[in-house]
């Protein structure tokens, strides 16, 4: 079954996938500072009409739980935001590019959060990529 | 202490080395020493993703330009992995040289005997690198 990016269901399943990584798993164990917040950045050309946040509680190598939430007041609570367009979180989703690249390009931004931490665990974030190329993804263009 | 000039805006590398260097600072006091006594121009070139930065190090203040801003003291040209490798160096306590028991140390001294990375200037400006090592790596 495929599931939309973003919506609900995808993050529940992005969830599923990144508890089913024994990567991430091994790699994030150390993982002690709060969620990590994914923005789309709002784009009404396709149908995004407010900035959308999917929240990971991710843990000691384990996601806890999952947000979705609508504007970007929703996220505000998360220790780690990082934002986007559709497009440049799109390449992530797909495995084609890796989230610390895509910040030294201008890319994606690193919001809100430390970022030597970010750094620190750069495997434990290659590993969430590799989880979210393996949720069965139906994007919207 | 730490500014992007107008060159830099919309440059993500000099963004995020910005922020990097002013948490580091911000966590570690004791790097403020060696970044008060950082003099000098140093670029950064990122190879893979074509995006380069410069340091501009005047006595306790940086300004990260966009691009290669002068003429550089020393020119390092590696890929964003390497790059970011760079600031994971572990470094010997209170010495404050990089530790080549560690990994990421290895890794780059490993990177650089390769080729992967290349250093223009740097043994004419030693003192230069090794601050910058300090200033830049996340461990004491």
């Amino acid at each position: 079954m495929e599931y939309e990016f973003p919506s609900e269901e995808w993050v529940s399943a992005y969830k599923d996938a990144v508890n089913a990584n024994e990567g991430y798993r091994k790699a994030g164990k150390d993982w002690t500072f709060g969620a990590v917040a994914m923005v789309v950045e709002a784009d009404a050309s396709i149908g995004i009409e407010k900035a959308i946040g999917m929240i990971l509680d991710v843990h000691e190598g384990v996601c806890r739980g999952t947000k979705y939430v609508l504007g970007i007041d929703g996220v505000e609570s998360a220790p780690f935001i990082i934002v986007g367009s559709y497009d440049r979180w799109k390449e992530v989703v797909e495995g084609k590019s890796d989230p610390i690249k895509a910040m030294m390009q201008g890319k994606l931004k690193l919001q809100k959060g430390h970022l030597p931490t970010i750094l620190r665990f750069v495997e434990s974030n290659r590993q969430l990529v590799v989880s979210a190329t393996h949720v069965a993804t139906r994007f919207k263009k | 202490m730490i500014q992007l000039a107008t060159d830099a805006e919309g440059n993500g590398f000099a963004t995020m080395l910005s922020e990097l260097l002013a948490q580091n600072l911000a966590d570690h006091p004791e790097k403020r020493r060696d970044f008060d006594r950082l003099t000098g121009r140093i670029a950064l070139v990122v190879d893979d993703i074509d995006v380069s930065i410069t340091l501009c190090f005047e006595a306790g203040r940086l300004t990260v330009h966009g691009g290669i801003y002068g003429m550089p003291d020393v020119t390092i040209t590696a890929s964003s992995d390497d790059i970011m490798k760079m600031s994971l160096m572990e470094l010997v306590p209170k010495v404050g040289l990089p530790d080549p028991r560690g990994q990421f140390t290895r890794e780059i001294f490993s990177a650089s005997q390769g080729g992967k990375i290349h250093m223009h200037g740097a043994l004419l400006h030693m003192p230069l690198m090794l601050r910058l090592t300090r200033v830049m790596s996340i461990n004491r």
